[in-house]
């Protein structure tokens, strides 16, 4: 085989490679958590202190991380078959708020208000109430019941 | 007689602060979707965490979101949403403060479909704009349900496009909004 045809071959492999890449990066679609591991396991109410105690530092920590949260059912919100579940401490306004992912609803049948569970999801950020009505929420969504 | 006064103000009080909380209305389970036509493909992205309040004494109202919580179809879109355009690391949160132009039009006591008229400050991408735009409030059952859909130009609020994806991505965005409230209860 001439030198001439095994740079056309690489270059035509590279081509390929390349192209096959660029398709399934483009095509990708965002993946379910049921099978990602988490990076951090944590407790409602603490995660919630984390935020309001130092909102910059809490914001660097869970960047884009994925994270089991355990807490108390405060409610279950149902609209148009999305479920979000806030987990929390019943008598504080602040809350973490996750929302299923909307392929997975089924589990959010049988919660209940007061049920201590477990959620993997993935974290949005911090939302500070500047009302003084709502209070404030870590956001989850794409969430899965563990 | 002192006593008497006393609780005649107690009575008051606490009727103020229990009118007041009938008054407001919430949600933070609202939507919000927006929808980009480009040349190649149509983006799409939505939202199922919108915190709004209104007040319906005033017509206030005022909407939020963070915005890594927009959900899309393909992961490299949101990835792109979100570290290239909106840059939602440095500007994490939209939001909407202003009022129900006519708000007096609106009978939150009564059943029906209101027409209406908001005006205020929008902020996306950390960049304020006054809007207009109009809207409807449906009331079903003593609870609202706001509803909205509004046209932004990305390049309003120094949403840059990259010119590689210029032709996949529409400068014109068309955002929807839709928000049923429950009262407030204080």
């Amino acid at each position: 085989m001439s030198r001439k045809k095994i740079i056309i071959g690489a270059i035509a492999l590279v081509i390929v490679v390349v192209a096959i890449y660029a398709w399934s990066e483009f095509t990708r679609t965002v993946r379910p958590l049921t099978d990602v591991e988490p990076d951090f396991t944590t407790d409602a109410v603490a995660l919630i202190a984390e935020f309001e105690a130092n909102e910059t530092e809490a914001d660097k920590k869970y960047h884009n991380k994925i994270i089991v949260v355990n807490g108390m059912v405060k409610s279950v919100d149902e609209l148009e078959n999305t479920f979000s579940i806030a987990l929390g401490d019943t008598n504080n306004m602040s809350s973490v708020r996750c929302v299923l992912d909307s392929n997975l609803v089924s589990a959010a049948a049988g919660i209940r208000r007061g049920q201590v569970i477990a959620i993997k999801g993935a974290i949005t950020g911090f939302k500070k109430d500047d009302t003084g009505l709502l209070g404030s929420d870590v956001e989850l969504n794409r969430c899965v019941i563990e | 007689m002192q006593q008497r006064n006393f609780v005649v103000t107690v009575i008051l009080v606490l009727s103020v602060t229990f009118v007041s909380a009938q008054d407001k209305f919430f949600t933070k389970n609202g939507r919000i979707s927006f929808v980009s036509k480009g040349n190649i493909e149509t983006i799409t992205a939505n939202h199922k965490s919108v915190t709004c309040v209104l007040d319906s004494k005033t017509g206030v109202i005022q909407f939020s979101v963070l915005m890594r919580g927009f959900e899309f179809r393909k992961a490299l879109m949101q990835e792109h949403f979100n570290e290239n355009y909106v840059e939602s690391d440095k500007y994490p949160r939209s939001e909407f403060r202003g009022q129900i132009v006519n708000n007096s039009a609106v009978d939150y006591s009564k059943d029906g479909v209101y027409e209406v008229k908001v005006k205020g400050k929008l902020t996306i991408h950390g960049v304020t704009r006054e809007i207009e735009n109009d809207g409807k409030i449906t009331i079903k059952g003593g609870k609202p349900h706001a509803a909205s859909t509004l046209v932004i130009s990305l390049s309003d609020y120094k949403i840059n496009i990259p010119g590689i994806h210029r032709d996949n991505i529409n400068n014109t965005v068309t955002i929807t909004i839709d928000c049923p409230m429950e009262p407030l209860k204080s």
